[in-house]
């Protein structure tokens, strides 16, 4: 987000020169042309999945597409059984830990903040969270003990990835 | 702001923040972007509130505040407003006017170490090649992935990537997976030695000056290592 919106204000030439990609459309293609194989039977589930702002909703308004149907792609490709949260998409709801609020020292605002996303995962069920984000990432992790949720377990989308493949 | 702090009405400067450019004087102090925060009622903040502080002009009051700082920029509020008002922008705007030195938490002191060093954490170059090496050696002996190294600065490579700084610190074993992905995929990438930070804390300060520098050491690095492609940091 913070890269791309500087090269869009800043280094538009850029664009003409390079060519860019994102996690989600880098691991599609790994997939799709076969250049990495999955297995789906290695995680049983039931897992869900957070929509971090940046790649979402904020994306969406800046960039006029939000990674939403990518990133779900990806994930039936590694799990059978996962759980949308709701709401999701456009209404998702931050887990506090943007913004740079993971280092600004206000720690017990930033997990009072998360609790909202909390009760939306606990009421999937899901053992395991996946996530493309590292701030998103950093703050389940942070946050999970004070919601009495130790046992889930937090996995970043390419983690996933790298743990179900075939080599 | 409490009851002892009442601010008078010769006070406010309806003009002091006309010329940015967020629609902020469109409020209708409807209250949807209040409603759908998760952080309202945090310390007395709501988007609402701060909309309206900016309208009125109580500039010292909005810089000093914690609120631009509670929030979490993620645009919840914006996505309901009827106004089109641009909330998370103009909260980042806000948090630009504040001291650098009383920037809360490490955010800043982040991006100062990283515009002086290349990196958040003010690591040596000698120390994150050693860690790169390591944790690649530590892949090599895995099945599947012998002989695995990391291409540091591997010039007419595919695929630049950058580091976030906490994967060369306390999570380098979260440095493996796309290293495994790309092995498996045979893709042709690199990694820089120097500057290779992938965060661009200014985004979360407000410093567009320091964003442009962030950002274009990446435009360097693809440039001078002539890539084809830039992963978008993660």
């Amino acid at each position: 987000m913070a890269t791309r919106s500087g090269f869009e204000k800043h280094y538009p030439e850029v664009f003409e020169k390079f060519e860019f990609v994102t996690v989600f459309d880098l691991l599609i293609k790994y997939i799709k042309e076969g250049r990495i194989k999955l297995d789906k039977t290695r995680f049983k589930g039931p897992a869900t999945y957070h929509d971090p702002c940046n790649y979402g909703r904020k994306a969406q308004k800046v960039f006029g597409h939000g990674y939403f149907d990518e990133p779900r792609w990806i994930l039936s490709q590694c799990v059978e059984n996962w759980i949308d949260l709701y709401p999701a998409t456009m209404n998702q709801i931050c887990c506090g830990g943007g913004g740079g609020t993971l280092v600004n020292s206000y720690n017990e605002e930033r997990t009072y903040y998360g609790r909202r996303k909390m009760d939306q995962i606990r009421a999937t069920g899901a053992g395991m969270l996946v996530v493309p984000c590292h701030s998103c990432h950093g703050q389940f992790n942070s946050i999970k003990k004070a919601y009495d949720m130790e046992g889930l377990e937090v996995k970043y989308l390419w983690e996933l990835v790298a743990d179900c493949m075939i080599v | 702001m409490t009851a002892k702090d009442i601010i008078h009405m010769n006070e406010l400067d309806h003009s002091r923040f006309k010329s940015w450019g967020f629609s902020q004087d469109f409020c209708v102090t409807c209250g949807l972007c209040s409603s759908s925060c998760p952080a309202t009622g945090i310390d007395g903040f709501d988007p609402r509130k701060l909309i309206r502080m900016l309208s009125l002009g109580l500039e010292s009051e909005v810089v000093a505040s914690r609120w631009p700082w509670i929030c979490t920029l993620c645009a919840k509020c914006e996505n309901v407003c009827p106004m089109e008002i641009d909330i998370a922008d103009a909260v980042r705007r806000v948090r630009s006017l504040r001291d650098r030195d009383k920037v809360p938490g490490n955010i800043h002191k982040g991006l100062e170490a990283a515009l002086e060093t290349g990196n958040n954490l003010r690591l040596p170059k000698d120390d994150y090649v050693f860690i790169l090496e390591d944790v690649a050696e530590e892949i090599a002996e895995e099945p599947g992935y012998e002989g695995f190294t990391v291409p540091i600065d591997k010039k007419g490579a595919n695929i630049l990537t950058t580091i976030h700084n906490k994967l060369v610190n306390t999570h380098t074993e979260d440095l493996k997976h796309w290293w495994r992905i790309f092995h498996a995929a045979k893709e042709d990438w690199t990694v820089p030695s120097e500057n290779w930070e992938g965060t661009n804390w200014a985004y979360f300060t407000g410093d567009d000056e320091a964003m442009k520098i962030m950002t274009g050491r990446i435009v360097d690095h693809m440039n001078k290592l002539e890539v084809k492609t830039l992963m978008w940091p993660e």
